[in-house]
């Protein structure tokens, strides 16, 4: 890994705790994270927190989570 | 502020290898990792996209660190035997450096990750080797026989040797300790067996 692109991309990934615990939910998602704005994204089914990765330059936090609760999940950010 | 990062990226792969080691590729987690490493379950995430992400990342890094110690100072027109023979001094010198690799390893070669691990090795490694093998063949001084045969006495004494010595004992729970006699002598016992 080159430590200098990722500290460059450091800001632009956006990492949230979901309760989307599913395949059907991770193919729900699919659709959700084709919206503009979203470079590349990643959910970890094998996490406890099913983490969500999102990369994003123009998005915040606050959006993805309120597209997320907007369709039934429970979304915060992972700190 | 660079260096701690990557002293940090650093703490995480060596503690990954010792938590999937102690805990076994199923009981590992981001979590207890970033437990073990005193960080957020969230740098981990920064770092890599998942579970699995990480687990190969890892496993490509140090497969092909290995592949290029194992190669070192080895010629391929050598003969059979100081060939061998530094296959057995890269080998013996990795392993012991790194106990906990031997155990990870058997663990990649036993899992899901098996394919991309088994990848790091398709480089410079196995054309070097067989070239090796290929010029053996050639002057006759090895007999062709199947890959599985020559490496089973080739190497697993080897690799015997040094599970014992990591453990601490040996069959029947008998304490054992490697040494460089004990090495050479089993060594030696390979060449007889294998060169005409």
């Amino acid at each position: 890994m080159n430590i200098y692109l990722l500290m460059k991309k450091f800001d632009h990934i956006l990492l949230f705790k979901t309760n989307c615990s599913t395949g059907a939910d991770k193919l729900m998602l699919q659709c959700l994270m084709q919206q503009d704005g979203i470079e590349e994204w990643n959910l970890d089914l094998d996490d406890c927190d099913y983490v969500l990765r999102v990369i994003s330059r123009t998005l915040n936090h606050a959006s993805i989570i309120l597209l997320l609760n907007r369709h039934g999940y429970e979304c915060c950010e992972l700190i | 502020m660079r260096t701690r990062d990557i002293d940090k990226e650093q703490l995480v792969k060596q503690k990954a290898i010792e938590c999937i080691v102690k805990d076994g590729m199923e009981g590992f987690s981001m979590n207890k990792l970033a437990k073990a490493c005193k960080i957020s379950v969230a740098t981990l995430y920064i770092y890599y996209k998942d579970r699995d992400d990480l687990i190969i990342s890892i496993a490509r890094e140090e497969g092909l660190r290995m592949a290029k110690i194992m190669l070192e100072d080895f010629d391929e027109n050598a003969s059979f035997e100081d060939g061998l023979r530094v296959q057995w001094k890269n080998r013996y010198k990795h392993m012991m450096e790194n106990p906990h690799l031997g155990v990870f390893f058997d663990q990649l070669r036993s899992s899901s990750y098996h394919a991309q691990f088994m990848e790091t090795f398709k480089t410079n490694f196995e054309t070097a080797i067989g070239n090796f093998m290929h010029n053996v063949h050639e002057r006759g001084e090895v007999n062709e026989m199947p890959f599985e045969a020559f490496w089973s006495v080739a190497y697993a004494p080897l690799y015997s040797l040094i599970r014992f010595h990591n453990e601490g004992y040996s069959v029947g729970g008998k304490p054992f300790a490697m040494s460089d006699k004990i090495l050479w002598a089993t060594f030696n016992l390979v060449v007889k067996a294998l060169k005409n």
